[in-house]
C-alpha cells in the first residue's frame, strides 16, 4: 500500500515537473515578445519573468534525480551487458546482482554526502540569485531522490534473487503502433 | 599510471552489465577515496552543481516534443507524402522509405523509434508488394539513424554540452572555443540531406538492377494533399532552425516553443494523441530524459577528475610528441568510435570520449563544430551494427528476422554510410559551409 503510494507520487512529481517546466519556459518567451509590442506594454510590463531560466533549471534538476530513481523501476539505464548475456546463468545472475548492489551502494554514498552536504547548508542564510530561494531545499533533491534510487535498486534486486526478472524498457515504442520485441537488456534467470 | 587505473576501473565496471552512469560515478569514487587528497567535498559540489546549465535543459524540451509527434498516425503521413513524390521511380516504397524516414528524423530525435514507427508500416507494405524482406528491413534499419544527424538531434547537444566550458588552444596557442547547439545543428543538415540522398541512390540502384516493382505516380493533386497533411509535423524543424538563425530563441528555448508547438499539433490539428493519454507521453519524457541527465550528471563528475588529473593535457602532449598529423588523428578517433559503438549507446560515449577528443583536435586545428558532426555520423553507424546497434533489434523485432539475417542484410547501406564517414571527416567544408555561409562560426 505506502509501496503504491511512492510509486504514484514519483510518477505524478516527475511527469508535472517536465510539464510545468515547458509551460514556464513557454510563457516566458511569449511574455518577452509580447513586451515589444506597444498595446501589449502596459499589460504585460510588471511580470517580471527573469527568475524562470532559474526556476526551470531547478525543476529540471529536481525531475532528473526523482525521475533517475523512476528510471531504475522501469529499467532505463542500459549498460553494457554483450558481455554478460555470454556468461552461464548462475554466474550472470551473480554478476547482476553484483551491478545493481553497485548502484545502490553508489547511490547510498552519494545520497549521504547530500545530506551532509544539505545540513551544512541549512545553516547558513545562502539563497539562490533570481528566486532567492533557500539553498538547502535546492538542494534537497539530492539526497531525497539519491535514497530513493538506492531502495529501487535493492528492491529490483530483491525481484531478481526471487523471481530472475528485471524490469526492461522498450526503446522502439511508438504510440499507434503494436510493440516490437527487444533484447537489450541482461536476459531473465529462468 | 593514474589514468590507466581510471580507464582500467571504468571498463571493468561497465563489462558487469551495470548502468555507465553508475560505472561512471563509483569510478571517480573509488579513485578519490583510494588515490587522491582532492577535497571530497569539490566533488561533491559539483556531483549538486553539474547539470545547473540552462543548455542542457534542451535536452528534455526536445524528448518530450519528440515524443509528442512519434506517433504511428504522423508516421503515416510522412510515408503518404513521400510515396506521392518519389513512389514511382525505381525502388518505388524502398526509396519513398529513406525520404519518411529523413522527414519523420527531423520531428522525432530518436533513432530506434523512428525504425519502428516508419518500418512497421512499410515493411509489410513491401514484402505485400513482392519486395524481398531483407531488402525492406535493410533500408529502414539504416535510414533509421539519420534521426541523430538532421536536426534537432539529441546527441549534438550532449556534444556541445560536454565539450563546453573548457579552455583548450589552437595550433598557435590561440583559444578555440567549442561549438554551440546552433552551429552544431546547422552543420548537421547539410551532412543528414547527403547520407539520405546517398542511401536512396543505392536503394534505387539495387531496385534498378533486380527491377523491384514500382508505385502508380501520384498525381499533383495527391502531392498537393499529402503535403498539406505533413506540413504540421514538418513545421516544427523550422521553428527550432528559424527560430535559433533568426535569434529569436536560445536552442533551449527553441526546444521548449517545440514541445508546446508537438503538443497541440498531436493533441487538437493530427488529433493522433487524446488528452488523456498526455500524462503518459510526459511520464515517458521524463523517464528518458532523466536517464540521460543521470549519466550527464556522472560523466560531469568524471570529466572533472580527468582535467584535474590533466589527462586531457597529457594526450596533448603526447599526441604532439608523436607527430601525428590531423589526417591520421582522425582516422584514429573514427576507429575508436566504431568500436565503441559496438557496446555502448551514443550519448554515453560522447559524454566520456568528447572531452578528451576536443583538446587534442583543437590543438591539431580541427574545427570543433566538424569534430562534433564527425562524432555524430560515428554514432549513427554504431547504432546499425552488432552486437548492439539498437535500430538493429527493434528492426529485427518487427521485420522478425535474425539479427545474422538482418546484419547480412544491411550491409550494402551500411558500407555506403562508412564512405561517407569517409567523406565528412575529411572534407570539413561539408559540415562548415552552411553555418559559415549564414555567418555563425
Amino acid at each position: 500500500m505506502f509501496l503504491r503510494i511512492l510509486d504514484r507520487l514519483e510518477e505524478i512529481l516527475i511527469a508535472g515537473l517536465i510539464a510545468a517546466a515547458t509551460l514556464l519556459i513557454f510563457i516566458s518567451v511569449l511574455q518577452r515578445y509580447a513586451i515589444g509590442v506597444p498595446f501589449l506594454y502596459p499589460y504585460f510590463y510588471h511580470f517580471n519573468l527573469t527568475w524562470a531560466q532559474e526556476l526551470c533549471i531547478y525543476m529540471f534538476v529536481w525531475m532528473a534525480k526523482f525521475g533517475a530513481a523512476y528510471g531504475v523501476r522501469t529499467g532505463i539505464h542500459v549498460g553494457v551487458d554483450v558481455v554478460v548475456n555470454q556468461l552461464r546463468p548462475e554466474i550472470r545472475q551473480r554478476v547482476i546482482l553484483f551491478g545493481l548492489f553497485c548502484g545502490a551502494l553508489f547511490t547510498f554514498v552519494v545520497g549521504t554526502m547530500g545530506a551532509k552536504f544539505v545540513t551544512g547548508l541549512f545553516f547558513t542564510e545562502q539563497v539562490s540569485p533570481d528566486l532567492e530561494l533557500p539553498r538547502w531545499i535546492v538542494f534537497l533533491c539530492v539526497p531525497l531522490g539519491s535514497y530513493l534510487m538506492c531502495f529501487r535498486f535493492l528492491q529490483v534486486g530483491w525481484t531478481f534473487w526471487r523471481i530472475g526478472e528485471l524490469p526492461q524498457h522498450d526503446a522502439g515504442h511508438v504510440e499507434g503502433i503494436e510493440a516490437a520485441a527487444d533484447n537489450l537488456h541482461p536476459k531473465a534467470i529462468r | 599510471m593514474n589514468s590507466v587505473f581510471i580507464f582500467g576501473l571504468l571498463i571493468a565496471l561497465m563489462l558487469t552489465g551495470m548502468p555507465i552512469s553508475i560505472a561512471l560515478g563509483l569510478t571517480v569514487l573509488s579513485f578519490l577515496f583510494l588515490l587522491t587528497h582532492v577535497p571530497i567535498e569539490a566533488v561533491a559540489l559539483k556531483l549538486f552543481t553539474g547539470i545547473e546549465n540552462f543548455e542542457i535543459m534542451a535536452i528534455p524540451f526536445f524528448i518530450l516534443a519528440g515524443n509528442f509527434l512519434t506517433h504511428g498516425g504522423v508516421a503515416k503521413r510522412m510515408i503518404r507524402f513521400a510515396t506521392s513524390l518519389i513512389g514511382h521511380w525505381y525502388g518505388g516504397l524502398g526509396l519513398a522509405g529513406v525520404m519518411a524516414c529523413a522527414l519523420f528524423a527531423a520531428i522525432s530525435g530518436s533513432s530506434p523509434a523512428t525504425v519502428v514507427a516508419i518500418g512497421s508500416i512499410i515493411m509489410p507494405a513491401m514484402v505485400q508488394q513482392g519486395f524481398p524482406k531483407r531488402f525492406g528491413a535493410g533500408v529502414i534499419t539504416t535510414s533509421g539513424a539519420l534521426g541523430i544527424l538532421i536536426p534537432p538531434s539529441i546527441v549534438m547537444v550532449i556534444y556541445a554540452v560536454a565539450t563546453g566550458g573548457s579552455v583548450v588552444t589552437g595550433p598557435s596557442g590561440e583559444r578555440v572555443l567549442s561549438a554551440s547547439v546552433g552551429q552544431l545543428f546547422m552543420a548537421g543538415f547539410i551532412p543528414g540531406i547527403i547520407l539520405a540522398s546517398m542511401l536512396g541512390m543505392v536503394t534505387f540502384y539495387r531496385a534498378w538492377k533486380n527491377n523491384y516493382p514500382r508505385m502508380e505516380p501520384a498525381t499533383w493533386w495527391e502531392c498537393l494533399e499529402a503535403f498539406r497533411k505533413s506540413v504540421w509535423g514538418l513545421l516544427l524543424i523550422v521553428i527550432v532552425l528559424g527560430g535559433i538563425y533568426s535569434g529569436f530563441f536560445t536552442p533551449t528555448e527553441a526546444a521548449a516553443m517545440s514541445a508546446v508547438y508537438a503538443f497541440f499539433i498531436a493533441v487538437f490539428v493530427y488529433r493522433d494523441l487524446k488528452l488523456r493519454d498526455v500524462p503518459r507521453v510526459l511520464l515517458g519524457s521524463a523517464n528518458m530524459s532523466a536517464m540521460i541527465l543521470y549519466i550527464v550528471t556522472n560523466a560531469v563528475l568524471f570529466s572533472f577528475l580527468m582535467t584535474s588529473e590533466q589527462i586531457p593535457q597529457q594526450m596533448v602532449a603526447w599526441i604532439e610528441r608523436s607527430g601525428l598529423g590531423w589526417v591520421e588523428f582522425l582516422l584514429i578517433v573514427n576507429l575508436l568510435l566504431l568500436v565503441a559503438g559496438n557496446v555502448m549507446e551514443p550519448s554515453s560515449i560522447v559524454l566520456i570520449t568528447a572531452p578528451i577528443l576536443f583538446p587534442i583536435a583543437a590543438k591539431l586545428g580541427i574545427h570543433p563544430v566538424h569534430l562534433g558532426i564527425l562524432m555524430t555520423v560515428n554514432m549513427e553507424i554504431g547504432l546499425c551494427h552488432p552486437p548492439v546497434g539498437l535500430n538493429l533489434y527493434v528492426a529485427s523485432g518487427i521485420a522478425k528476422m535474425g539479427i545474422t539475417e538482418l546484419t547480412i542484410a544491411v550491409l550494402p547501406w551500411l558500407l555506403t554510410m562508412l564512405v561517407f564517414l569517409v567523406i565528412v571527416t575529411y572534407v570539413p567544408e561539408l559540415s562548415l559551409w552552411l553555418p559559415r555561409m549564414l555567418g555563425m562560426l
